[in-house]
């Protein structure tokens, strides 16, 4: 088996937008259970307002509808620029403007910020779905 | 060259390394240590320390097989998040666990270093969250554990960049942002290792070439980068070596006489990252520490007022 070969059943085959919000798990850069408190799940639809694209997370702002019908902004955490990056995400993947559905958890302060578990376009669509990913196929020779 | 004999670094093929202007081994390049292999064997493989190519693909096939660590509370797929590793490139490399020989595992830690570490979480116990020094060196941007010494795949940014001169050789990881200065001995340079007195977060490096492989030798650590739980004593010896036009096998050897009572010693193939090595300007939206803070503030607020 070569080298190549084996470079190539190991790379990733798809990407859906989750890799945008690469949240938390202890690998992460920080403690989720700090930060966010898992009995407050959250689900959130509205336009996003404003991307930064920004280490070590990128952030999500989306003004989303509360049931009384108020608009209320909310910041959502997502994953590092760098592998977003990587894996075909720029800052202008997520143009202002674009509805959205996010799901995810609160923070435990209590404030409008969560950290994104899934995110959906309203059809139900990912962002990426298929093998976009740079040097999905190991194509990268030294 | 066949995976097995790449990964073994056993390998006496004929390849030799190229070499740069000055005649040294060229490990010059960008790189990527991610890898899908647990740092200690699965017990249930006993003494088998590789797997067939076609057990590791029909274990490829049926997921990640590394030192898994999700967060059940939160139900994430690791996949779905970009964090799998099997979604990272990754060089072949066909061990059952990171450190090599028969037993795979690291040996058992000696009673006064248990002591010693649980001492040291439990001076912290109930304070974790009382201000942002009392956080990890990662959370505070200051430096990410798996950076090293010994250098271990990051999970994501994996990358890192070998740049060499007559005299030194730099390493510079994308995460967490650090450029490592290996001084080489010889006569551009051949400083001893400083004081035992000083403590450095990332140890105190010295290098010198013995053939075809790089060997950095490693001291003056502290506590505060404690890895897998050693001490200030700890005493590494790195090796690099140009395995193939598409490999660097990495070795690190460890030594702790006041933790473990005899070294061990692990293997990582680094294979070529994409692209070039991004900022990581790990500061620049540093929330997570301040929103940590803000949450433990709440809590406290909270119990508080249940006091009352």
């Amino acid at each position: 088996m070569t080298i190549k070969s084996l470079l190539k059943i190991k790379t990733v085959a798809w990407m859906g937008l989750g890799a945008l919000l690469a949240g938390a798990p202890a690998w992460a850069h920080h403690s989720f259970a700090a930060e966010f408190d898992d009995k407050q799940p959250i689900k959130l639809q509205g336009k996003v307002t404003k991307v930064e694209f920004i280490n070590p997370h990128s952030w999500i702002y989306v003004d989303a509808k509360g049931a009384n019908g108020a608009v209320t902004n909310w910041a959502i955490e997502g994953g590092s620029p760098n592998a977003l990056y990587r894996h075909g995400f720029t800052r202008d993947s997520l143009p202002l403007g674009t509805e959205i559905i996010v799901t995810g958890f609160r923070a435990k302060d209590g404030s409008n910020r969560g950290v994104g578990k899934d995110l959906t376009f309203t059809d139900g669509k990912r962002l990426f779905m298929g093998g976009s990913a740079p040097g999905a196929e190991g194509e990268s020779e030294k | 060259m066949p995976a097995a004999k790449a990964a073994s670094g056993t390998s006496a093929s004929a390849w030799k390394a190229p070499r740069t202007a000055d005649g040294q081994p060229d490990l010059q390049g960008l790189w990527t240590n991610a890898t899908s292999i647990p740092m200690e064997r699965p017990t249930e493989l006993g003494a088998k320390e590789f797997y067939t190519p076609e057990e590791f693909a029909r274990i490829s096939a049926a997921g990640y097989h590394g030192d898994r660590n999700p967060l059940p509370e939160a139900h994430y797929d690791m996949s779905q998040f970009g964090i799998d590793p099997l979604q990272n490139k990754f060089a072949p490399n066909l061990r059952t666990s990171l450190i090599i020989g028969p037993e795979g595992r690291i040996p058992a830690m000696l009673p006064a270093a248990v002591q010693r570490n649980v001492a040291r979480v439990a001076a912290l116990k109930g304070h974790e969250w009382d201000r942002a020094e009392n956080r990890n060196l990662a959370e505070r941007c200051i430096m990410w554990a798996q950076e090293g010494p010994p250098m271990l795949g990051a999970t994501y940014n994996n990358n890192l960049e070998i740049v060499q001169s007559a005299g030194q050789v730099a390493i510079f990881t994308e995460l967490i942002h650090d450029a490592r200065i290996i001084p080489l001995s010889g006569p551009l340079d051949g400083r001893p290792h400083p004081a035992k007195s000083v403590h450095l977060l990332r140890g105190d490096s010295r290098g010198h070439w013995e053939g075809e492989t790089l060997v950095v030798d490693v001291t003056n650590f502290t506590s505060r980068t404690a890895f897998r739980g050693s001490s200030e004593d700890l005493h590494l010896i790195e090796r690099f070596t140009r395995t193939s036009p598409q490999t660097v096998l990495y070795e690190f050897t460890v030594e702790d006489p006041s933790t473990w009572a005899r070294p061990w010693t692990a293997q990582i193939v680094m294979g070529p990252a994409d692209g070039e090595i991004y900022e990581y300007a790990c500061h620049e939206g540093n929330r997570a520490l301040a929103n940590s803070l803000s949450a433990a503030r709440a809590e406290d607020a909270a119990k508080t007022a249940a006091k009352h």
